[in-house]
Parts: C-alpha cells; sequence; structure tokens
C-alpha cells in the first residue's frame, strides 16, 4: 500500500511541477524571446516591429546620462478593454495608453489646458472658425517603419466619424462635419477638417490618438473592434513601443528610441509594465514592497499608509470627476424643484466628505469640476441648512398630517423615495445611509437600495423604463463640458437625461455654451448656468474627489494632474542610486 | 471499465448541454446589457443600434440560441465582448495558470490533509490530537481570502519571503531557465497556501475519522496481533481503506478548485478562469460567460467520473462492469 501513495504523491508533484516548467519554457532561458500571439495579424507585423526597433536602436544609441534604463511598474485595478484602440475605447486608461504611451494625438494641453502641438506641429483655424488645418511632422514613424502622415489622420478621422464603427464618445464630433466630407488631404503632411463653429474644438484632438492608415486601413469599420491591434498587437507611433500583453495580468511596452528629439527625444525608462492587480489591499502592498512604482488611486483610507511611508509619496490633485444624487423629476414627489432643493439643503455634504474621503475632495455645488478652467471656487451653492429645508417643503405642501415624522402632500401621500446605488460600491453605499439618517431629520423617508451594477444602468438608462427615484452616481467629465445629454430638454427622451427636468433657461444656456468658442466670454455663460443649476436641482452634486496616487520615491519626474496619470511617463526615472 | 467510462460520458451530454442552456437564458434574461456599460452620454439611438448589430444581438433570442448551439459543435465559442478576443483564446489564455494553482492546491491539501488525519487518528485523545483539532479547526472557519490577506501581510509585507501578487516577477524575461522556475514557485505558493489550508482542514476531519473506522477493524486487530509493527499495520493494512472515502472528496473539491477561487484570484492578481468569468458576468459577455459555465459543467461531470475510477483504483473489490 506504500507504494500506491508514494507513486500518486509521486505523479502529482510531477504534474505541478510539469505544468510550472512547461510554462517557464516560454522563451529560449535567460534571453527574451517576445511572446507573439497566434494570430496572421501579429505574426505578420510583430517581426517588422522587431526589425525597426533593433535598427532605430542602433541608428539612436541611447545618450550617456544615468537617467537612462530600468524598468518602472504601474498597478492599477482594471484591465484596458479595448487596448490601443483608439476607434473603439472609452476606458481611462486606454486612453491615456493611446495619448502618452504608444500612440499620439495631434494636440495636447499645457497645464493650463491650452493646446500645444504633439503629433501635429502647428495648425490653423480658418477666420470664421469653420475648419482647422493641422500640418503633422515630418519625423514622426509607426513602430514598422511606415512613416506616419495625413493620410493616417485622415483615415482616423473617416474610421471615428462613421457610425459603423460606433466610436464610443460619438458627441466629440457633434459639431463637426462627419464622414468622408469632413475631411480633406492637402498634401502628405497637411490635412484639413471642416466644422461649425462650436466651444474646445480641438478636445477631441487631444483625446482620440491617430492610428496607422497601412495596417487598418482595410479592415471594416464595424469590425474594427474584434481586430487584434488592440489588445493583441498594436503598433503605435508614440514614445513606446508594445512589447507584450498577458490579458488580466500585464501590458508590457519599451522605449522607443526613435521618437523625435524635439518632443523629448527617447524616453528615460527602457521598460515600462502596467500591471493589473484587482485587488485595493493587494495593490497598497505591493506599493510598501517596491514592487510597483505607482499606485494609480488608492482609496481615501488607504492614503495616511502612503503618507506614513518614508520610501513612497502620495500626489494629491483635483480630477475630472465628480459624485452625484440624481433625481428622477418624474416621479410625483420629486417633480417640484423645492422638494430637490430641500433635500439638498438638508444634506451634510461638507461632513460626509470628510467622513467618506478622509478630506481628499471639495464639495459639488454644479458640473464644472476644480481641474476645469471654468471652475469657480466662489461659486454660489446651496448649504446645510435644515431648517430652510423644512420651510421649502411647508411651501411645497408637503406637511406630516399624521404625525409620525414624514410630511405628506394634500392627498396623503407620504413623502418617501428611495435612492439607489451599485453593488460593492462603499462610497455611494455611505451616501445612501447616510441621507437616510439626515432628511429623516426633515421629515423625508429614504431607502437605500442596491442594485447590480449593469442592471441599474439598465434601469435608470432605459427611457421606457426610468425605474428608480434617486440614484447615487458619478460622472467623468473632458476638458471640454458638455451637459447637453443631461440636462437639456429635447433630449428627455434618451439615455442620459435622469433627472428629466424641463427649463428653458438651461436649454439656451446649454445650447449658447456649446457655440461659444472664446473662454472668457464662455466664464460668464457658466456662471450663468450655475444658477440654473442650483433653482432647478436635477441632481444634488455631491463632491468633486481628488485624485490620488500612490508614487515610490525611487521614480523621478513624475508629474500627473487632472490630464492624466501619464502625461508625462516618457519623462519618468529611476533614481540611478536606486538601481 | 472503458464501456462504462463510455457510457458515463455519453450520459453527461445531455446535462451539460441542459446546463449550457439554462444558463443561455438565464444570462440573456438578465437585466442590463452590455451595450449600456460601454457607450456613454452623447450616443445616439442610430449609434447604439449599430453597436448591438456589431455585437450580433439584434436577432431574436431563440436565433441567437440556435446559432451558438451550432457555433459551439464545431468549437467556436464566438467573441468575447469585454475581452476583445476570440472566447476560445480567452479561455485557453487562463486555463494554465488556473490548472496549476488549482493542482498545486489539490496536491498539498491532500497531502497535509492525509497525513495530519491519519496522525489524529494514531493518537486519538493525545494532546497532539486536540491540538492538531483546534489548529484545524481555526483554519477551516477562515474564509479564505481573510486568510490570504494574513499570509500577504505577515509572509510579504513583514518577513518578505514571497512575492504579494501576480504569477511572475517584472524581470521574467531575464531570467534563467532555473531562475525562472523557481520564480512561478514563489509566486504560486501564496494563493496555494491560502487554497489548500482551508480544505487541508476538512479533509483531515474526513481521513481522522475514515482511520478511526478501519483502525476498529478485525483485520487491523489480526495484523497487531500477529505482532507487526505500529507502522507497517497504519500504513500498509489501515490507509488504503481509509483512504476510499478520501477519494470522492477529489471529485467534490476539482470543480471547485476550478472555478471558486475569484477571491484568491482576485487578492493575488492571479489571472485564472474564475475572475474571467465573473467578471465576464458583471460586463454581461454573454458569450464568454456560456462559454466559461459550458467548461465548469464539463469539468463537474469529469471530475466526478475520475473520482468514480478512483474509488475502483484504490479499491478492488469495486468494479464497474
Amino acid at each position: 500500500m506504500r507504494s500506491l501513495s508514494r507513486t500518486a504523491a509521486a505523479r502529482a508533484v510531477f504534474a505541478i511541477t510539469a505544468s510550472a516548467v512547461l510554462s517557464a519554457c516560454g522563451g529560449d532561458g535567460g534571453t527574451r524571446a517576445r511572446p507573439v500571439p497566434n494570430v496572421a495579424f501579429c505574426q505578420d507585423v510583430l517581426p517588422r516591429v522587431d526589425a525597426w526597433v533593433a535598427q532605430a536602436r542602433e541608428a539612436n544609441p541611447t545618450p550617456d546620462d544615468p537617467r537612462f534604463g530600468g524598468t518602472a511598474v504601474v498597478g492599477t485595478i482594471g484591465e484596458m478593454a479595448d487596448g490601443m484602440n483608439a476607434a473603439v475605447s472609452s476606458d481611462y486608461s486606454a486612453t491615456q495608453h493611446q495619448q502618452f504611451v504608444n500612440l499620439m494625438t495631434l494636440v495636447d494641453y499645457d497645464v493650463d489646458a491650452n493646446p500645444r502641438p504633439y503629433l501635429a506641429e502647428s495648425w490653423e483655424v480658418a477666420e470664421d472658425n469653420t475648419s482647422v488645418t493641422f500640418h503633422i511632422r515630418q519625423d514622426v514613424y509607426w513602430h514598422d517603419g511606415e512613416q506616419t502622415d495625413a493620410h493616417d489622420v485622415a483615415f482616423t478621422y473617416r474610421v471615428v466619424t462613421n457610425p459603423e464603427t460606433a466610436f464610443p464618445n460619438a458627441a466629440f464630433w457633434n459639431h463637426y462635419v462627419q464622414g468622408d466630407e469632413g475631411v480633406e488631404v492637402l498634401d502628405d503632411f497637411t490635412v484639413r477638417v471642416l466644422m461649425e463653429p462650436h466651444a474646445e474644438f480641438l478636445d477631441p484632438f487631444r483625446t482620440v490618438a491617430i492610428l496607422p492608415e497601412h495596417l487598418l486601413g482595410d479592415v471594416p469599420p464595424a469590425e474594427l473592434k474584434q481586430h487584434p491591434f488592440g489588445t493583441q498587437c498594436p503598433v503605435g507611433n508614440g514614445p513606446f513601443v508594445f512589447w507584450s500583453h498577458s490579458p488580466q495580468e500585464r501590458w508590457v511596452f519599451e522605449a522607443n528610441p526613435a521618437f523625435p528629439e524635439a518632443l523629448g527625444g527617447r524616453p528615460f525608462l527602457d521598460r515600462y509594465v502596467y500591471r493589473i492587480i484587482p485587488e485595493q489591499t493587494t495593490l497598497l502592498a505591493e506599493l510598501l514592497t517596491q514592487n510597483i512604482d505607482v499606485y494609480i488611486s488608492p482609496a481615501p483610507d488607504q492614503a495616511q499608509r502612503i503618507v506614513d511611508d518614508p520610501e513612497v509619496e502620495l500626489l494629491r490633485y483635483p480630477f475630472r470627476n465628480y459624485v452625484l444624487v440624481g433625481w428622477n423629476a418624474r416621479r410625483p414627489q420629486l417633480s417640484d424643484a423645492r422638494v430637490r432643493r430641500a433635500i439638498t439643503m438638508g444634506t451634510d455634504r461638507e461632513s460626509i466628505v470628510q467622513a467618506i474621503l478622509q478630506g481628499y475632495g471639495t464639495v459639488a455645488n454644479g458640473s464644472v469640476p476644480p481641474f476645469h478652467w471654468a471652475y469657480d471656487s466662489d461659486a454660489p451653492g446651496l448649504g446645510y441648512d435644515p431648517d430652510g429645508a423644512r420651510a421649502l417643503l411647508e411651501e411645497a405642501g408637503w406637511v406630516d398630517r399624521d404625525g409620525d415624522g414624514i410630511r405628506e402632500n394634500a392627498s396623503g401621500e407620504p413623502l418617501s423615495i428611495s435612492i439607489k446605488y451599485n453593488t460593492g460600491n462603499q462610497q455611494r453605499q455611505d451616501i445612501a445611509e447616510i441621507m437616510q439618517a439626515q432628511l429623516s431629520e426633515v421629515g423625508i423617508e429614504v431607502t437605500p437600495q442596491v442594485v447590480e451594477w449593469a442592471t441599474l444602468l439598465q434601469q435608470i438608462n432605459t427611457p421606457e423604463v426610468r425605474d428608480f427615484d434617486g440614484v447615487v452616481m458619478g460622472w467623468v467629465v473632458e476638458f471640454k463640458l458638455d451637459d447637453t445629454d443631461l440636462f437639456h430638454s429635447e433630449r428627455i427622451d434618451e439615455p442620459f437625461a435622469w433627472s428629466g427636468t424641463r427649463n428653458a433657461d438651461m436649454d439656451r444656456l446649454l445650447v449658447q455654451l456649446g457655440r461659444t468658442v472664446d473662454r472668457e466670454e464662455a466664464r460668464a455663460l457658466w456662471a450663468e448656468y450655475q444658477e440654473v443649476l442650483i433653482e432647478e436641482q436635477p441632481y444634488t452634486f455631491f463632491y468633486f474627489p481628488e485624485r490620488l496616487d500612490g508614487v515610490s520615491t525611487r521614480l523621478m519626474g513624475v508629474q500627473m494632474d487632472a490630464r492624466g496619470e501619464w502625461l508625462n511617463v516618457k519623462d519618468w526615472y529611476l533614481d540611478p542610486a536606486s538601481r | 471499465m472503458a464501456k462504462y467510462v463510455l457510457r458515463r460520458l455519453v450520459g453527461a451530454i445531455p446535462l451539460v448541454l441542459g446546463i449550457a442552456t439554462i444558463i443561455f437564458f438565464l444570462i440573456n434574461l438578465a437585466p442590463g446589457s452590455p451595450i449600456d456599460l460601454i457607450v456613454g452620454p452623447g450616443v445616439t439611438r442610430e449609434f447604439r443600434e449599430q453597436m448591438i448589430r456589431n455585437f450580433g444581438l439584434d436577432q431574436p433570442l431563440h436565433i441567437q440560441y440556435v446559432k451558438w448551439l451550432g457555433a459551439m459543435f464545431t468549437g467556436d465559442f464566438g467573441y468575447s465582448f469585454s475581452q476583445t478576443r476570440p472566447v476560445r483564446d480567452v479561455l485557453l489564455g487562463f486555463l494554465p495558470n488556473t490548472v496549476t494553482l488549482s493542482l498545486a492546491a489539490l496536491f498539498v491539501a491532500f497531502l497535509f490533509g492525509v497525513v495530519l488525519g491519519t496522525v489524529q487518528a494514531v493518537r486519538q485523545y493525545s494532546a497532539l490530537d486536540s491540538g492538531l483539532s483546534v489548529a484545524l479547526l481555526f483554519f477551516y472557519s477562515m474564509p479564505s481570502f481573510w486568510l490570504a490577506l494574513m499570509l500577504v501581510l505577515v509572509m510579504s509585507l513583514m518577513l518578505g519571503w514571497f512575492p504579494v501578487s501576480g504569477t511572475v516577477s517584472t524581470d521574467y524575461e531575464f531570467l534563467s531557465f532555473t531562475g525562472r522556475v523557481v520564480d512561478r514557485v514563489r509566486h504560486l505558493a501564496l494563493p496555494t497556501l491560502s487554497l489548500a489550508l482551508v480544505l487541508t482542514a476538512g479533509i483531515a476531519r474526513y481521513m481522522r475519522g475514515s482511520m478511526l473506522e478501519v483502525v476498529r477493524q478485525d483485520y487491523v486487530r489480526t495484523a497487531h496481533a500477529k505482532g507487526l509493527p505500529e507502522r507497517v499495520v497504519v500504513f500498509k493494512h489501515a490507509l488504503r481503506n481509509a483512504l476510499i472515502p478520501i477519494v470522492t472528496l477529489v471529485g467534490l473539491y476539482l470543480p471547485f478548485l476550478f472555478s471558486g477561487t475569484v477571491f484568491i484570484e482576485t487578492i493575488f492578481a492571479w489571472p485564472g478562469m474564475g475572475r474571467a468569468i465573473v467578471g465576464a458576468i458583471f460586463q454581461r459577455d454573454y458569450p464568454l460567460v456560456m462559454a466559461g459555465s459550458f467548461f465548469f459543467a464539463t469539468m463537474v461531470v469529469l471530475a466526478n467520473l475520475v473520482a468514480d475510477i478512483l474509488y475502483a483504483v484504490v479499491d478492488p473489490r469495486i468494479r464497474y462492469e
């Protein structure tokens, strides 16, 4: 019998070591072989990339500077869903990598969000603001050796404005002439796009990276989403060359030796790794043990650990998102703006920000976040005022008629609302529960209700359903702000018109804001818009969280702000003393 | 035996198909759609409809079902919405990670479980027995994700013995062959322990009970009576018979390990099947959910079959004819 257990054990040991060894056989020991996905496109294109990189390395020897070299690792909670495929992705990290890591955009922003040249070395805007002409740099190459030119720009423009592609941020092109008629190649490095005058019209060209026509030109737009370019073998033209991607695990990029000198030249890092670690506790542990150099967006309650550790530091800055409770004004209890204002006044948002965000954030009174040029920190808002709330409710006809502590209207219906939030989001749960406690003080009964994310989206976004009273949600905005889809009465039957309020002033301002090109002129309009938002309260705006990032002190030159974590990744370098 | 295996396999087909069908309709009838998760404000109805067409969700459900079933028979599981790759590639990509972790955990759990259970039975009511019982109960009542976090805290953060998470180090490609094997094993250690410790406790309890029953049998008394040393009695005469009920546990635990490791995979950033499927459910990635559950259903059926065959291996009295 002894022999049996021994052989069984031996077999199991063998099976385990065998599988470990088999997976270790991925390359020929010691040398680095790039994993090539078993897809014709990749097998065709990656060897060309390797050849080009080898040649570029020879032609551009690394400068003699101790800052060059090494690997930096960024740890984050989520995968980049559509990878480098700029035509179909809406994911934040993916867009960042398209803009700053693997691909290039025509323009980028300086610290004040003023456009500056990037892939386009200059541009002219027509006198009447009906077209932009971009002059493309002549020293940028796709990582397989083809030159990037105006045809790539025109191709990208046609693809993202083609409805068949189903580009997720279609609103970018609302005021542009879409499709083939909208873009004209004047010569190999000059391209013109046509538009009607509108606000912040360069913003889409900061966000949407240019794609290679020679590789994707023949792909039917409807099939672009499934093309291996996105996640299996992207070929960019940016400061970092794609090396490998293990889904749900990591992306590896390498320095582009031939990145134009005028744009900063070769990045300092040899390799840059994006690791997916789905658990925040693990991310913190990895940062504290120096296995990752950047922890993207730690939870506010982890911030103190990072502050206390001398080997890592906490970056904090205003960001592009805000958290809100959206009110469904189609419901009889919530149709009166006075009730919605009373709810906001009955909620002590300041103390909630302190409690939930540990102070890493500010109370929101509108939809313009603090990073934005149109933000006014002195903008009026509704402060915490329970007495004012009670008075407003009385005025609106909601009085506690039966002495149960809950107000009723004339026909005896109680002022009772539910607030929905999504599963697994502690901050939103806290908001709903604190509101329940605080609003009972002014005679409003609140029932928090948790719903799974996809189900919740269906309940609030389907115009025929709208099965909610209040909902805790968040928005991430672009530099070009546009609330038309949220609040314009013409969009009331579109998915994102949660509140369904109608306000003629709001409509007028939203249209004007969309058309105003000059920022100073727009500022006055934003202030006026703020007044209307306060009056109407389609949302109880809650807070603008600060963005937090944990960064190892050995990683230097890191700059992060509302433009994103990766905005100067090509200038990051490892402290030479730490290597 | 071969006939028996064949009969079992044929019998499993309707079962697996039934499960797949139920899953297909359940996930498709669940509220929410993959489209809602992707589109933001500013997307017109035409765009939404185009996206629905691009995903092939514009057809009636029964047509989708027939198409899916037909495709599945040819080994085509469709295209994952959330991972933008063919579902087959997605699953094949995660499978090696899951198999490695499951087998390692199963092996460690059974090794420790059988050994500890035997020790406890042989030394029944001793201080060692009680001590082990308490220790095992401690691990048994512990949620494995909590145990995992504690292991990370102690073994990685405080002692620095093992890496916190991942399957390989960042510099893996630069390591020698031996270096790579060592690197993989080091990364495997903590997730394996987190899974195995909880299972070990259960297996040891079963083993103890089973062993106690066997050592009271006449043939064990006979072995003792004819003066065989304790070691021989325990290992040669008792152990094999005591192992029979334990073998059933392989059939129970294997599918559990393949599917039920989501927490562990999440904490250790281990890109495995459990995480892929749970992620797919939340993202309404219908093709991936269906292929994944089809795979798990098949695993359960196969694992049970394996357990039944193992019976025959362990106990020659059992014959499948």
